[in-house]
């Protein structure tokens, strides 16, 4: 007598390779499906002197023809090259995973179902009873853990039972609900045993409803003419894979009904996230947590802003005992103007890098981003937007080019376009370091209150822009929710968070030391002169300028320095830097404060409270920077859309500008 | 068991976690689950992860140390996506 063939099905992750290895151990042989890339396990084994052939079938989700491999697994089945079929389920979650079983029914070849992982569903407290399994599905079904050697024993007689019984699926209450559905007893009646050998007409039948590709085909070479038309006619009228795999799933809950008892019911909504899903509450809840997270950031930034004054007092003598060494004013105003007061600047700077990514990034980890991502997703369609979009919304919280690259997953161009339009009005993360860090040069203690109008604004900035660029780009049409899966809460892994942390940080800090070195130099240089620096060629270009300048509430340095900003938000920090230095540079002989040394109170004393204010929004919702803007263009491939989108940010931060000068004038 | 109605269910435009689709439509999440994987086979909805938008894409992500990237392990955290696949 030949060795009897098992062929082992089941989806991914069901156990089939850890079962296979066991059972054939090295008599395997491991080669590829002829004419497929796919690869082909095949092996043998003796159990009480008999041989077995055992062949590893390619793992997939079910029997529809979606890919290579379910097309061979079924071919193979089909064909009756297997004796009998040993279908894997995970018994710790038989209700999905059964659906393997249930597509499987219908093909006339014996098989057994195994319930593996029998151990992980004993731990989530899940009682099966495989013998009233058994008895309504007509085939032999065992619980099993292939990982457990002991198990094997009772595998055997399984198998041997269902090879010498020739066990086959009763389907009858599948067949049932399949009768529920419209068209199915119409073109089963047309089918016979015999149109595709090895599958029954309930099986085809189904397979034509979900129209699978394989079997449609099969059908019309084989039916004659005038049925195969009866056989579309209510295939169309079908409603598909739908309506059959839901006979599927509700045929799995029958035969699971009273033989499955779990201990633990359905998890409810944690306290937390009854709060974030709340309709009305969802977003406050949401807004509050951003705005505590940007006010928490500043707790770990202040001790850094500390050190980075430290910095200035330590500039002023070393100024002075270069002076008194008889260094030239040019080397020492180099040295001092440009090189210490950056890498100072650059130090208060990193405290904010640090803090903010600190904050979001725990944010992040515990699960909290996942809500907020949730909340908005909801409000994005009353900007016209896809749910979608809210990721790229939160990437350009760090980095606006993300954003852009990330407005990738939106398929719809004008859909994008917005997108990115709405992501430039987020701050990205150098904003949230530069912003911050010259809200506590100027306000001290009143910085956090500057933040949160910042925040405020930015959402009202995208409403706005959403009215106004919407037109034209996206059609209000049907849109569909969608669906989100929250991740559970989780402790911080404060090793891997802070390694992040500090990464960025060091990776920030070397970037912005080159660009605001370098501006900083530039600016410096061009507002240099032998004869005072009223004689330099910035000075009396800025002077030409400042009525101009003005309009929008901001002294002609803080303009140049608005414009360096669309490069890149730490260009403004060098030109400032540069410009509103201490020795030999401009603001000692426009002021007579000439003998203060200290950056801070150079810029409190040169620059009014709504001059400060006007400038830190009008460089916050700027252009983000160059490289943005590049990415943008990739991204939507239009130089009018890309045009018009940076000259619109200009005008709007200058008009922000101009409006913030004047609150700032009402208050102050 | 009618898997239309939750497709249905998403017409209105909102979002909807999982555990909420579960308390719409009177079931467990275990079955909005293998509902949503079954659908996602059939291409009736997608699923849009995190990684796809923003991290990788941009050039300056050189070891990933990208300012718009998450820590690598907080990816995971973000939760996972599906929308309708429009036909
Ligand atoms: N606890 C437990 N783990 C199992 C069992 N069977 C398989 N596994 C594990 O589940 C994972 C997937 O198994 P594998 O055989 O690769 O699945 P396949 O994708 O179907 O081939 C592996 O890590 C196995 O060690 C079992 O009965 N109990």
């Amino acid at each position: 007598m030949s060795a009897a063939t098992i062929a082992l099905l089941g989806q991914p992750n069901s156990g089939k390779s850890t079962l296979f290895n066991a059972l054939t151990g090295l008599r395997q042989h491991v080669g590829n499906w002829p004419g497929k890339t796919v690869e082909k396990k095949e092996g043998s084994f003796s159990y009480q002197g008999k041989d077995y052939n055992v062949a590893d079938l390619p793992g997939s989700y079910s029997m529809s023809a979606n890919s290579d491999e379910e097309v061979i697994t079924r071919d193979f089945i089909a064909s009756g090259k297997a004796d009998v079929v040993c279908i894997l389920a995970d018994s710790s979650q038989l209700e999905r995973s059964l659906f393997m079983l249930a597509d499987y029914a219908g093909i006339s070849v014996p098989c057994f179902l195994i319930l593996n992982m029998a151990d992980v569903a004993k731990n989530q407290g899940k009682k099966i009873n495989p013998a009233a399994i058994e008895k309504k599905l007509g085939i032999p079904v065992m619980l099993f853990s292939a990982t457990d050697k002991n198990a094997y024993d009772q595998f055997y007689k399984t198998m041997e039972r269902a090879i010498k019984e020739k066990a086959m699926l009763n389907v009858t209450s599948l067949e049932q609900e399949y009768k529920k559905v419209d068209g199915y007893s119409e073109i089963c009646e047309t089918l016979s045993d015999a149109v595709i050998p090895g599958y029954t007409p309930m099986w085809l039948t189904v397979k034509a409803m979900e129209q699978d590709q394989v079997v449609t085909a099969k059908l019309r070479n084989t039916l004659p003419n005038g049925i195969q038309k009866t056989v579309e006619m209510f295939v169309k009228q079908s409603q598909g894979a739908i309506a059959t795999g839901g006979c599927k799933f509700a045929w799995i809950d029958g035969i699971l009904d009273g033989a499955v008892s779990e201990s633990k019911t359905k998890a409810k909504l944690g306290k937390l996230d009854r709060i974030y899903t709340h309709k009305i509450w969802g977003k406050a809840a949401v807004i509050l947590t951003v705005v505590l997270g940007l006010i928490a950031s500043f707790i770990p930034a202040l001790p850094i802003m500390v050190m980075g004054m430290g910095v200035d007092s330590v500039n002023g003598l070393i100024r002075t005992s270069l002076t008194d060494a008889g260094l030239s004013a040019f080397l020492t105003g180099l040295l001092c103007d440009v090189l210490i007061q950056g890498l100072s600047f650059v130090i208060k700077m990193l405290g904010f890098v640090f803090g903010v990514t600190l904050v979001f990034g725990l944010l992040e980890e515990v699960g909290v981003m996942a809500r907020i991502s949730y909340v908005f997703d909801n409000t994005m369609g009353k900007l016209g937007l896809q749910g979608k979009s809210v990721m790229p919304f939160l990437v350009s919280f760090g980095c606006t080019m993300g954003g852009a690259a990330g407005a990738r997953v939106i398929d719809n161009w004008g859909q994008k376009v917005l997108t990115i339009a709405l992501a430039w009005a987020v701050p990205c993360g150098a904003a949230w370091a530069i912003i911050p860090m010259l809200s506590t040069v100027f306000f001290g203690a009143g910085a956090p209150l500057i933040i949160v109008a910042i925040l405020f604004v930015m959402i009202l900035h995208m409403w706005i822009t959403a009215k106004i660029f919407s037109r034209g780009l996206v059609k209000y049409e049907d849109k569909c929710g969608m669906i989100m899966e929250l991740p559970p809460y989780h402790k911080p892994k404060w090793g891997s968070l802070m390694r992040y942390v500090f990464g960025r940080t060091k990776d920030t800090f070397f970037r912005v030391v080159k660009v605001v070195l370098l501006v900083s130099i530039v600016f410096w240089l061009l507002s240099y002169s032998t004869s005072g620096t009223e004689n330099s060629i910035l000075y009396k270009v800025g002077v030409t300028i400042e009525p101009f300048t003005k309009v929008f509430g901001l002294p002609w340095q803080l303009f140049i320095a608005f414009i360096a900003s669309s490069f890149g938000k730490e260009g403004a920090v060098g030109v400032i830097g540069a410009l509103f230095t201490g020795g030999g540079s401009i603001y000692q002989i426009t002021t007579s404060s000439a003998v203060t040394e200290n950056i801070n109170q150079i810029l409190l004393a040169n620059v009014s409270r709504p001059e400060a204010l006007a400038f830190i929004f009008a460089i916050t919702f700027n252009l983000p920077c160059i490289v943005a803007l590049a990415a943008t263009y990739q991204e939507i491939h239009s130089v009018k859309w890309t045009v018009r989108i940076a000259a619109y940010y200009t005008f709007t931060a200058l008009l922000l500008s101009c409006i913030a000068y004047h609150v700032g004038l009402l208050i102050w | 068991m009618h898997m239309d109605e939750l497709l249905r269910l998403l017409k209105d435009g909102n979002t909807r976690t999982i555990e909420q689709l579960a308390s719409e439509l009177h079931t467990t999440d275990a079955d909005i689950r293998r509902q949503l994987e079954f659908l996602e086979h059939i291409g009736a909805i997608r699923k849009i992860s995190a990684q796809e938008s923003g991290c990788g894409h941009c050039g300056s992500c050189s070891g990933g140390a990208c300012k718009g990237c998450m820590p690598k392990n907080a990816k995971q955290n973000m939760g996972d996506m599906w929308e309708v696949v429009s036909v």
